[in-house]
Parts: C-alpha cells; structure tokens; sequence
C-alpha cells in the first residue's frame, strides 16, 4: 500500500509542475505561497484550491486553441458556473480512467443501458453540464441506450416494458442521478405496471443526494428500499466533482463506503484546513491525477465528509482509504449590501 | 389601496395612511422610547447583540438627544409617504431606516430583505405588541413588508410616496430607479460603500498594555462583530508613523488573542475566505506580504495603492494593510465609494484638513475606532433631519 502512495505522490508532483508551467494564475498562486520544487512535500502539504476558485477565474494549463470541450458545474448554490476547459488528451484520460473504474462493476462488455432521464433534457442542451456530462461520460459503457422519462419527468412505462422484455433475462446497466432514481423508481413506481423485474439490473448513480439530504434517506437505506421495491440487488452509488470527472469514487458493495483508486486519494480538513484522522468530520479535499488541461488535481470541496479506517474487515475494499459523505455545509448568506 | 399579491406584513396593513407630521412628535418618541425598552427586556436580545444595539440607540436619553440636536429655526414637516427598500447584509437596518422616517415626522412602508433574520421577527412583532394597545396615531404610519419579485407592489408604492431610502448594491438601486415616481419624490441611495481605518503605529506603541487591549476590543467589535459586512467596517488599515513594522505586530496580535476568545467561524466561510485571498492574488500583483493567524484572520499587505481598492472587501477577518507613513501617500486613491474612516492616533484637526485641503472626493464620516457602527443623523453625508423634511418658509 505504502508503494503505491509513493506512485501517486510523485505523479502528483509532476502534475504540479506541470500546471506550474503552463497555467500563469496557478504559478502565481503557488508563488504566493512560497511552493518549493525543491523540497519534498507531503501529500497533505501540496497546496490545494477552493472549489469556487474555478467560478471566479478561467484557469486554463493549456493553449487556448487546443480546447475542445468546456465543462460547466450544475451551479445549484451560486449563479456562477465552473468553467472547466478539456483538450482532447485530458478528455480522453477521463474516459480510460472511468472505464477501468466502472468496468470492475459492469465488466468488460457494454451493456444494453437504461437511463433515468429524459432524452428531451439531455439533449436540449447547448452548454455541457454535469448533467450531460456524466450521462455521456457513463453512455460509452452501455448499448441499446433507452431514455425512459417522458418529457413530464415521469416514467414512460411503455418504452420500459420494450426494454425488459428485450433485456431483463440478462444483465443490463441502468444509470440514474440519485434524486431521480429515488423520485421514479422508487417513490413513483408502480412495480405492478411492469412485466418483467430488475433482478438483472446493475445500478450506478450519483450526485444530486442535496436532494436526498432533505429526505433524509441514507445510502443504505436507499438500497434496501430499492431492492425490496423493484428487486434490483446491484446498487453502487458515486461521488465525483465535474472538476474531477473520470476518477469518480465508487461505493464499496461490501460496506457502503466510497473507495479511491489508484488515480484518487481524499483527505479531511477541519475549519482551520488541518487534516483530520479517521472518524472525524470535516471538508472533503479530493486529488485525482486526471485532469492535465486545467489545474483541477487538488480541490478542496465545501463538501463534509469523514474517512473510515479501514479495519480490513470488508473483504472487497480491504486495500483502500474509504470515506462517507455527510453533505454540505450550509452556507452563510450574508453576501453585502447588494442581495436585496 | 389593497395588495395581496404575496405581499407578507410583519406590521400594519394595505391601509397606510399619507401622513406628514412635525418631527420628534411626542406620540412617536414615547413609542420608540417604548420599543427601546421592550426590545432590551426581550428575552431575545440577549442572544442578539444587534438588537441590544438597537434597543440601547433609541432609548429615552438618545431619542432627546436627537430631538435637541434637530432643533432648527425653520419650520418643518415631514414629507409624508416613506418607501424604504432596505438590505439583506446588516439584520436590524430596516428598524434604524424606520426610526428615520418616524422621528422626521413621515408615514412609512418599509421593505425588509427576503431573508428570513431572526431580528426581524422579533424586532416585528415587539412593534406589533407595543401598538395593539396604544399610539394609534403611530399605527397609521408603519407598515413593514416582506415580498419578492412583485413589481406592481414596488411600482404602486414608488408612485405614490414622497421619498424612496434605497439601501442596496449598485443592481438593486438601478432596479428600484427603473420604477417612475412623481415630479417631486426625492430618491434617497444607500449604496455599497468601502470603509477604511488609519492608525498611527507610534502612538499605539506608547499604549499601555490594557490600553492597547482596549483598542483591539473596539477593533474587534468594528469588525468581527458583523463579518465586516456593515458598509463601515473597515477593510483596509493603513498605518502611518515612524515605527510602523513594530505597530502592526503588536496590534494584530493583540486583535488575534480577542478573536480566539470570541469569534466562531463559520465553516463555509473559511473555503470562501480562502477562495477571496486566491481571487487577491490573481487579480492583484501588487502584493507585499501575507500572513495568516490560522483561518481567523487574514492580513495581505499591499505594495501600493490604486483607485481600484474598494473592489477589494474582506470579510469574516480578513483585512488588507498598507504602509503609508503618511496621509499624502493615500489621498489620491479616495473616490466616493469611501464612506468612513476610523482612527487611533491622530489628531481630529489633521484629518479634518487631511479632507478639506485636498477637497477629498470621499469620506463622509470619520470616527475613532470602536465607533463604526453606530448609527446616526448624518449618514452617508446626508442629513437625514433635512432630507427627509419639508421646509415651510414663514415670513
């Protein structure tokens, strides 16, 4: 384990580098604070940026002329949208890195794909969202790709039953935002207007759970209602920034907690931003070895979160550092005399 | 006149009426002077220093002191029909912007933010209490709302009343000017103001150390007490004087064993604070030091000045200094965004000539340290006595 902390500690640092290079803003924050390519940083010491730096400034590690892809965060606390430019190397090491992090649960073959939204909403899109984003982002992993909320946001039960009675005999993916799995598979569905089950269904699904922290449904609970309603026993949940997009974190089917991977490490930081140990609860500080065409490898979230010591009692995630999310912290909204 | 378009009232009703009476009339100051006393025994104010605030600025003894200070040879009534659009930043505004319009003798509808405060509720309903009983000549001239997004509401009310107080940012003063009044309707504006403090590093070394304590409190009380979210809490410190390396040390170590002590900081507010020095640091080159006392209090030291200092705000402790060693090094970057100025260590006299000799363009009120917040009279560089009354000219 020790290894492969080393492994991602030195990849890290040529990625500062790199971005110290190529991205002007970040050489001038990282001059500010006196970083040193000399000394040899601790992974917890390597500077970090707030997560709404990327909705104040363009921060871009790439010439202009090589961005092919602007991706802008849901913007559900501020009206300030995260502005985050790919080329097209980054792009393509999100998607190998989500493939070898997705496959583990889905294998190596695409799967005919049940999504839990509406083709009219994804597709109406001018700007690439989180939304659009994650839909295509997990598309790739899936064939026969059936959207099955009709433009009410409600399900289309027809177009449902074509797609089980195709499909249902053999394991099929279905991909969902959390509120909307909740909402239509869950609170709304009616299982007696469907013919055949979700026994052979494997579920990935994630963000929106601001949503969810309203309803108060954990993780946990969520799965035990859902394979009770709808018979679906494959349910993994996860957690990923747009900032971040390819090295997402995939709960652990054994214990429900979030796991990294080779390309991710979490840490927790309390108010006054120092690390907290296990079991403790504080900001959520992500590092992912992704992204290359905009300074997005560090990023402290105003996300609450605490790590799990592993007790290597799961046999499934023995090896990784795991983690739970607790929510956000809610924000202060004094923001000056101008909110009126 | 009848509304029920979302329109919530805290106070009153839809049936204000038009009234334009003399100021500091007896009915209104034994009302504030009762309000004063309610709201200081609500059990509430104890949780809410704002609301002791208030309760303390218009008790008996500063109601008369007022009404001393605005006896005027002329005769005055008030204007009549008062719109104030008050702003989300400071919880108890809305009840000073009132206690304007009612002591200048003026009918009121005060608009308060959106934003759920606690201090409004409470501030309300001590309002409601006192006035289910008495002071019916005072009930006909409030009427407090709280709506959003209702154009026709603010579009009748700014046709017919005799003034509008726009409390706001430069977007909320531009949307409330969209909406026509009369000929003669004056429009008041509160605009986001930048507020500053100098202090002079060799007086402050003569302090003795519980002097010293003493000042950092009241520093502490400008600043901390409201997130420098007021208009008037300083963001920026400058110091003059011979020994001002040895100053500044002292003083903002002695700011930070206070802060420990007292300020709890909200959690968010620490990313944002971080988020707010990285935008410094990107948008500004001109930066000379940094140093931080954990995520209580930042202090970035500029190089220099420039016109654009204003767009730089802390907040939540975060204070931006710089080395002027003497007034002349900062009278060209004052613009009329600069509202007050609190000091330590100068001579009234100084900053006095320091503003007329070189007929600054800001500056409208300049306080000792520990003073900021306190509202009054003046404001702004209005006289809010004269403003908000007619004259009747008798010969």
């Amino acid at each position: 384990m020790k290894n492969t902390n080393f492994v991602f500690a030195d990849k890290l640092t040529s990625i500062i580098k790199h971005h110290y290079k190529n991205c002007n803003k970040y050489k001038k924050i990282l001059d500010f604070l006196n970083y040193n390519f000399k000394k040899k940083y601790k992974l917890e010491d390597q500077p970090f940026l707030p997560i709404n730096l990327f909705k104040e400034h363009d921060l871009v590690s790439v010439p202009k002329n090589k961005i092919y892809k602007t991706l802008n965060s849901s913007g559900t606390t501020s009206n300030k949208l995260s502005k985050i430019y790919l080329d097209r190397e980054n792009s393509y090491n999100q998607v190998k890195t989500l493939s070898q992090i997705v496959t583990k649960v889905l294998g190596k073959k695409r799967l005919p794909m049940l999504i839990i939204d509406g083709l009219h909403d994804v597709k109406n899109k001018f700007n690439l969202n989180a939304k659009v984003a994650a839909i295509n982002g997990f598309s790739i992993f899936g064939s026969n790709h059936t959207y099955i909320l009709n433009e009410n946001k409600k399900i289309n039960y027809k177009l449902l039953n074509i797609f089980l009675n195709k499909y249902a005999d053999q394991p099929f993916f279905i991909f969902g935002f959390t509120f909307n799995v909740y909402k239509n598979l869950l609170k709304n569905f009616n299982p007696k207007l469907i013919k055949k089950d979700f026994s052979n269904g494997i579920l990935i699904h994630g963000g929106g759970w601001k949503k969810m922290e309203k309803l108060k449904v954990n993780s946990q609970h969520f799965k035990k209602k859902l394979k009770k309603h709808i018979n679906i026993r494959s349910i993994f949940n996860y957690y990923g920034l747009i900032e971040q997009t390819g090295s997402i974190f995939l709960e652990c089917p054994g214990c429900n907690c979030l796991t990294t991977n080779e390309y991710s490490e979490v840490l927790i930081r309390d108010k006054d931003f120092q690390i907290l140990p296990p079991g403790e609860k504080g900001f959520i500080q992500l590092l992912s070895l992704l992204p290359t065409s905009y300074p997005g490898h560090i990023i402290l979230t105003e996300d609450i979160g605490e790590i799990v010591e592993n007790n290597k009692e799961c046999k499934i995630c023995k090896f990784n550092k795991k983690f739970i999310i607790h929510g956000r912290h809610e924000k202060s909204e004094i923001r000056g005399c101008s909110d009126v | 006149m009848t509304y029920n378009n979302k329109v919530e009232y805290l106070v009153g009703n839809s049936k204000i009426k038009k009234k334009a009476i003399e100021p500091y009339n007896i009915d209104v100051c034994n009302f504030l002077i009762d309000l004063s006393k309610k709201l200081a025994s609500s059990k509430y104010s104890k949780d809410f220093s704002d609301i002791k605030t208030l309760a303390f600025w218009c008790r008996k003894n500063e109601i008369f002191k007022f009404r001393d200070r605005f006896i005027s040879n002329e005769f005055r009534l008030g204007l009549g029909l008062l719109f104030h659009i008050t702003p989300s930043n400071i919880p108890t505004n809305f009840a000073y912007s009132l206690i304007f319009g009612l002591l200048t003798g003026n009918s009121n509808i005060v608009k308060v933010p959106s934003k759920d405060f606690k201090q409004i509720g409470i501030i309300c309903s001590c309002i409601n209490e006192i006035l289910k009983k008495k002071y019916k000549k005072v009930r006909e001239m409030i009427s407090i709302v709280r709506y959003s997004n209702n154009d026709e509401f603010t579009k009748k009310i700014s046709n017919q009343c005799n003034a509008r107080l726009i409390w706001g940012g430069d977007k909320t003063i531009s949307t409330i000017r969209s909406f026509p009044i009369d000929q003669k309707t004056l429009d008041i504006t509160f605009p986001d103001r930048y507020s500053f403090c100098i202090i002079n590093s060799d007086k402050l070394l003569a302090l003795s150390k519980k002097n010293i304590q003493i000042l950092s409190e009241r520093f502490y009380n400008d600043t901390y007490l409201v997130d420098q979210n007021a208009c008037s809490s300083p963001h920026l410190i400058c110091w003059i004087g011979k020994n001002t390396k040895k100053g500044k040390k002292l003083f903002w170590q002695n700011v930070f064993q206070i802060v420990k002590k007292k300020y709890d900081l909200n959690e968010s507010a620490a990313i944002e604070k971080l988020t707010n020095l990285y935008g410094s640091v990107l948008s500004s080159a001109k930066i000379k030091n940094f140093k931080k006392f954990g995520n209580l209090m930042y202090i970035l030291e500029l190089k220099k000045l420039d016109q654009k200092n204003h767009e730089f705000r802390g907040k939540w402790g975060f204070f931006y200094e710089f080395e002027a060693f003497n007034l002349n090094q900062i009278k060209n970057f004052i613009n009329n965004r600069y509202q007050t100025l609190s000091y330590f260590g100068i001579e009234k006299k100084i900053l006095k000539n320091f503003i007329f000799k070189n007929y600054l363009k800001g500056i409208d009120r300049v306080v000792p340290i520990g003073q900021t917040l306190d509202m009054n009279f003046f404001w702004d560089g209005y006289d809010i006595n004269k403003i908000l009354t007619r004259v009747i000219d008798i010969r």
